[in-house]
């Protein structure tokens, strides 16, 4: 069942001649893991936005076609600009790169309350509501502290936590991994992952490098200055080196390790029946390689 | 502009303690010496003490205990402008740097206290925006500019000062695959030309294939120090400061056991080694197979 309906989507900026995106077609599932990729200026922030509603409710520009949300409303599919931004807000939940940008209060869990308050729920059921949030991004411990005295990888946890108390069906995340360190990095992402696995929330999110992304997402789209380049699941999308190239977007190690075996002359070529898959993790690299020796 | 060669470490950092105000001790006791034209990487997980170590360099920050010679001179002694002839530091956060209006006035800004004047400082200031390839943005608010774009500004107002060393804290995050290369061409390029560079930097694969040495920095102490190579062979010291292996490295070492070698820390020179190792395997099995002496012969 789709849950975002992209249709002949074009959006310009104010005051620039080329639109930053462009007659962009997109259909995502209810429950989906995606990652949205491409180069800078290519239009992921973009079309985050025009998904979150920030376009058009507070972004000036010139906006054609739509985006279709499935059920954000009880009459059934509506566009995303005639939803309400409060209403929007308890469906779709964003996250941005800069934890420290998006943190308001002193303490934790105020700032869980904050968004609870905020769309007026019920004072009597926000206890719970923010310990199942803390508790599902794995901060429960950190509920009383100060938010100015944590890590970035627990801020950008605490800003998941906030925006899962409204229990919203999608999240929408651009680049919220650059600012953290390795750990923090996979504290986020490990979140992420169980919040669409145990919970069916979709996720969309924009970032430069998939590496880490590939073995947890269903698909991948590459934008080219607001087009859509190339998209489907991880191990097809890598099976095209020179696009990623001519996009200026990395191709991970472990699949650059498979095109390069083939280049060796040890594997057949990928698109070959009896080729292996791509590998996306250093482990079934090392299991690939392993086979051949 | 490289440093005198003088025989002397550029950089010597001896027993350096720093206490913040709030009480945290975010340095424990550092020392290390930094030559001339080095190229370094420090790493290390958020709070580790990476930032507070280099902004000891150029005097950001002074010694609560301990000492920072810069080219043998104690820089709690020297006044922040002098240091900042010869230290160019780019923040993390572009926003904590830029304050013009117009962006070739904020990267005139550093050379103009320098002195410089008329078209001096317009080529200076016109060949760092090219270098960091913002030169249509010359006239523009650098509010307008995107982040990423913001960090290269930051990065251009050091450059115009072409000091003998340069720190970048976290130079490549928010950046996109080719503007990160770009950004490291240019430093390898200044490293060549002389310039003693240091970053800091959570990315191993960065780390592996541009620092010729590594700092290891983990609650306020230099763990280790050594060039990238040996790090990646210390795994467990490297997770264990948060941090963790380039995927290449990982492979790499899995597949030693199996005599797969790539010293060039490239999955193309992996791959070549698979190869290699593949077929005279295929080779050996063959003469096997084809042996009328029996296996017990061919072990």
């Amino acid at each position: 069942m789709p849950s975002i309906t992209i249709e002949n989507l074009t959006f310009s900026y104010p005051d620039c001649s080329s639109p930053a995106l462009y007659e962009v077609n997109l259909t995502i599932e209810a429950g989906e893991f995606i990652v949205i990729t491409g180069a800078t200026g290519a239009g992921k922030s973009t079309l985050l936005r025009c998904i979150n509603g920030v376009i058009p409710h507070f972004q000036p520009g010139t906006l054609q076609g739509n985006v279709w949300l499935d059920r954000a409303t009880p009459s059934g599919r509506v566009p995303v600009a005639r939803v309400s931004a409060p209403q929007l807000a308890r469906f779709i939940g964003s996250v941005f790169d800069d934890p420290e940008g998006q943190i308001v209060s002193p303490i934790v869990e105020e700032e869980i309350a904050f968004g609870l308050e905020n769309t007026g729920v019920d004072p009597a059921q926000m206890d719970d509501r923010i310990a199942k949030a803390l508790a599902d991004c794995g901060i429960s411990h950190l509920r009383h502290r100060a938010t100015s005295s944590l890590s970035g990888g627990q801020k950008q946890r605490v800003a998941i936590a906030a925006v899962l108390a409204l229990a919203p069906k999608i999240l929408v995340l651009d680049e919220p991994t650059s600012e953290l360190d390795p750990d923090g990095t996979e504290a986020v992402l490990k979140v992420l992952f169980e919040l669409n696995k145990n919970h069916g929330i979709t996720i969309i999110i924009a970032e430069q490098k998939v590496t880490l992304l590939a073995p947890l997402c269903d698909r991948l789209v590459l934008l080219e200055k607001g087009r859509i380049a190339l998209q489907g699941p991880p191990r097809k999308v890598f099976m095209h080196p020179y696009i990623f190239a001519k996009l200026g977007v990395e191709l991970p190690a472990p699949a650059r390790l498979a095109h390069a075996l083939v280049q060796a002359g040890v594997l057949p070529p990928l698109d070959s029946p009896d080729a292996p898959p791509i590998p996306l993790t250093v482990e079934e690299a090392f299991t690939l390689s392993r086979q051949l020796l | 502009m490289p440093a005198k060669l003088t025989g002397r470490p550029l950089i010597e950092v001896r027993q350096l303690k720093h206490i913040y105000r709030s009480g945290g001790e975010a340095l424990k006791g550092i020392a290390l010496t930094i030559d001339a034209g080095e190229m370094i990487a420090v790493v290390g997980r958020n709070g580790a003490g990476k930032t507070t170590l280099t902004k000891h360099f150029n005097g950001l920050l002074r010694p609560t205990t301990g000492t920072v010679l810069l080219d043998g001179q104690d820089t709690a002694k020297l006044p922040v402008a002098q240091l900042a002839r010869t230290v160019g530091y780019v923040f993390q956060n572009p926003d904590h740097q830029i304050f013009h209006e117009r962006l070739f006035d904020e990267i005139a800004f550093g050379p103009r206290n320098l002195g410089l004047r008329g078209d001096e400082l317009t080529t200076r200031v016109d060949s760092a925006l090219k270098a960091v390839d913002l030169t249509d943005y010359r006239d523009r608010d650098p509010g307008e500019l995107s982040r990423g774009q913001r960090k290269r500004a930051a990065l251009a107002s050091v450059l115009a000062m072409e000091t003998a060393v340069i720190i970048l804290d976290e130079p490549t995050s928010g950046q996109d695959y080719q503007e990160s290369e770009q950004i490291m061409a240019i430093l390898q390029e200044l490293n060549r030309r002389g310039h003693t560079i240091i970053f800091i930097t959570h990315d191993m694969e960065l780390v592996q294939e541009h620092a010729c040495r590594v700092l290891l920095i983990d609650d306020g102490k230099l763990v280790i120090d050594s060039p990238p190579r040996e790090l990646f062979r210390q795994e467990q010291a490297l997770t264990s400061a948060g941090l963790r292996l380039p995927p290449t490295a990982e492979l790499e070492q899995r597949l030693a056991a199996f005599g797969i070698h790539s010293d060039a820390g490239t999955v193309e020179a992996l791959a070549a080694s698979i190869a290699r190792r593949s077929s005279q395997i295929t080779a050996r099995d063959s003469f096997k197979e084809n042996c009328s002496g029996g296996a017990a012969a061919c072990q």
